[in-house]
């Protein structure tokens, strides 16, 4: 009886606050034990944040969002086996909250802690853990905030937009990510995957990663960096695209940018409204900070939504025979890449199918979800 | 006395040939100087001005490599340390430069690189100076010797006259570098860094961290509810980017972005040459980092933490 009463209790608190979401702590936890995979297929290690409901990491990790002058209770839980934190970049928070071992603290293994700060300006920002940085992050321990406004206004008195499209830039250095250990010196490490929000090449093509746009309703493009690279945007004509904020606070003076550059842990918010039925690329390009050379060239699709989605094939979606007991297979390629997750997100494994046959004798009953290097996927089920 | 450097400041003559032995060997600069010190106030500029710097060769010693090092010294004794020196805005001026090293070096304001002087071993020069906008501006040698051993510095243009307690402003001379070609460099069979361009070093007033949060003029020092400005110059073969922890500043001048002059940002980009003023409100009491963003250049020789890092201290 006393418990239901505490209960009840605890839930007039919640259902108090629930009008601020963000306070009901989706508890992030720290990760050292994920993957992210390469547009051939091929599995790197990652280390990294995930939502503990979710039970996994990834690349990068999950997007924070809060209201302008929220106040922000971050759940944060550590079970992997090294010491983490969480910077809130940007976000100008106070000492015991910055996420940086020697003046704030570190999160050990096993332990959990809370992050507060209130979210006064709206922006983008960013997150990353503070621990032996140049290591941790290249590992892939970063993310994006968004603070927002419910006006849909960028800022007090602000254009207005429709929607927000996080694009945050990284890269990782493959030698690094499967030796992390012997990747001393740091000062040679150069990266070779680029990335827009954790993918790269064919995998920007996927179609929950293309830009999608209606004629008339300007995009917020949340432009964040924290690759080794220089980043440079170049925006088509067509995109008609204004530069209004940087690092979380309005620019004096809004400008429409040919070429934006974005250093390592800068941001940029540009409205982009684009032209009716266009359909293309803004390419983002990667230059060496150290020596000038250009290494690599991402594009980000944009194209309107009123077009005709392109036939996608999807014949390797369903695998047969479902539910299965002995193998699955999935027609349509001879060579073909597979990851699976089990129902509550836990990976289970990648691998390289033959004829695009996956064994699974021996794997405990359930629904899993197969997924594939084109985006797409599918749930099976294996039975005794 | 005074008549010959006035003669010569006006026809553009820079060597003060008529001492040259006094200057040849260390031993003879403490004779120098106090000779100096005798006509140098003789010249006017007393109030704001240091009117002298010492071209000087010693040792930085890094981890884990001691490097011959070339620095601009605001006296004619070792700190390992280039000087800032601070100039009225728009106002024409100029710096004695005494050139203790036994090599020749050429000495220019950077961002008026038409003219740069020569300064014979063993010698000094009088560097003219034009009028300055407000901020901050590039100073040293341009010989290849002299900008990659050190001795680069910068010209705080108005900016003493901004803050109310000179306390209150801070100055980063930011530089990368690459031991390996230091060596070269000092034994002359230096070819360029060019496309293998790969630094292990990078510094904050000649010191990487931690060193730079004992550096009284880097390391950032104040009272809750202070303004502070901070005078930046990139000597560095690389754009560098610094990131501030607890505070966002504000762009007062910058000489490669002036564009964002009144910007108000957590992460500031300066491009390599260029000079920038930054001001701090410091309205958050406690301790943050500032370092640069690029996680290479957060290394000593490739160990982190270490390179372009130092703090903010906000006593509440």
């Amino acid at each position: 009886m006393k418990n239901l009463l505490i209960l009840a209790i605890l839930s007039l608190g919640i259902a108090g606050s629930s009008a601020r979401a963000q306070q009901v702590p989706p508890q992030l936890f720290s990760g050292m034990d994920g993957y992210t995979f390469l547009p051939d297929g091929t599995p790197i290690p990652i280390w990294g944040y995930g939502w503990v409901a979710d039970g996994y990491i990834t690349l990068p990790g999950p997007l924070l969002s809060y209201e302008q002058g929220d106040f922000v209770q971050l759940n944060f839980s550590n079970p992997s086996p090294e010491s983490h934190t969480i910077h809130l970049h940007g976000l100008d928070v106070d000492q015991a909250n910055d996420g940086v071992p020697s003046t704030s603290f570190l999160l050990v293994t096993g332990d959990e802690t809370t992050y507060e700060f209130t979210a006064a300006h709206s922006g983008t920002f960013l997150y990353h853990c503070h621990v032996t940085t140049t290591l941790h992050l290249t590992m892939g321990m970063y993310g994006m905030v968004l603070v927002t406004r419910p006006d849909m206004t960028l800022y007090e008195e602000g254009p207005a937009y429709s929607e927000d499209i996080p694009l945050l830039f990284s890269d990782l250095a493959i030698e690094t990510n499967l030796d992390p250990v012997g990747s001393y010196p740091f000062h040679d490490i150069r990266p070779d995957v680029f990335m827009v929000n954790g993918v790269s090449g064919d995998q920007l093509e996927a179609s929950d990663r293309i830009v999608h746009f209606e004629p008339g309703q300007p995009l917020a493009l949340r432009l964040g960096s924290v690759a080794y690279s220089l980043i440079r945007c170049i925006f088509p004509e067509e995109l008609n695209a204004v530069c209004y904020m940087s690092d979380g606070r309005p620019v004096p003076n809004a400008f429409a940018p040919d070429t934006l550059d974005i250093f390592p842990g800068e941001r940029f918010t540009v409205l982009i409204e684009p032209d009716a039925d266009w359909d293309g690329h803004l390419p983002c390009e990667f230059w060496s900070l150290a020596d000038g050379t250009l290494e690599g060239t991402e594009s980000i699709h944009i194209r309107d939504a009123a077009l005709e989605v392109p036939n996608i094939s999807w014949d390797q979606q369903n695998g047969f025979p479902n539910p299965a007991n002995h193998h699955i297979q999935w027609s349509g390629s001879k060579q073909l890449t597979v990851t699976v997750f089990d129902a509550r997100g836990n990976f289970v494994t990648t691998e390289r199918l033959e004829d695009g046959v996956l064994d699974v004798r021996n794997w405990p009953n359930g629904v899993y979800i197969a997924t594939f290097p084109n985006g797409s996927a599918s749930r099976f089920i294996v039975t005794e | 006395m005074k008549f010959v450097l006035e003669a010569m400041a006006v026809r553009k003559v820079h060597f003060i040939e008529y001492f040259p032995i006094m200057f040849k060997t260390v031993h003879h600069l403490t004779h120098a100087a106090v000779l100096l010190a005798f006509v140098l106030p003789l010249q006017g500029n007393t109030t704001w001005a240091q009117s002298e710097l010492w071209i000087m060769r010693g040792t930085w010693n890094t981890f884990p490599d001691s490097v011959p090092a070339l620095r601009l010294e605001s006296d004619s004794i070792w700190t390992g340390r280039n000087a800032a020196i601070s100039r009225p805005a728009d106002i024409p001026s100029s710096i004695t430069v005494h050139n203790t090293d036994s090599l020749d070096h050429l000495c220019t304001l950077i961002a008026d690189a038409s003219e740069s002087t020569l300064i014979p071993a063993g010698s000094s020069a009088i560097i003219e100076m034009p009028a300055l906008p407000l901020g901050v501006h590039r100073l040293g040698l341009v010989d290849t010797i002299g900008d990659r051993l050190g001795a680069v510095s910068m010209v705080q243009a108005g900016l003493t006259e901004l803050t109310a307690d000179e306390a209150d402003l801070f100055y980063w001379n930011l530089g990368d570098w690459n031991t390996e070609s230091i060596w070269q460099i000092d034994a002359g069979d230096y070819t360029g860094e060019g496309e293998s361009y790969m630094p292990n070093q990078f510094t904050i007033n000649e010191q990487s961290y931690p060193a730079t949060t004992e550096d009284p003029n880097g390391a950032i020092e104040v009272q809750l509810g202070d303004t502070c400005w901070i005078a930046i110059a990139n000597h560095g073969l690389m754009d560098h980017v610094l990131h501030f922890h607890g505070f966002h500043v504000l762009i007062e001048t910058s000489t490669h972005h002036p564009e964002r002059i009144g910007w108000s940002k957590d992460t500031v980009p300066i491009k390599r040459g260029e000079g920038m003023t930054l001001r701090l409100i410091a309205n958050l009491p406690g301790t943050y980092p500032v370092h640069n963003h690029n996680l290479i250049a957060v290394t000593n020789a490739g160990f982190y933490p270490g390179g372009m890092i130092t703090h903010i201290n906000v006593q509440p």
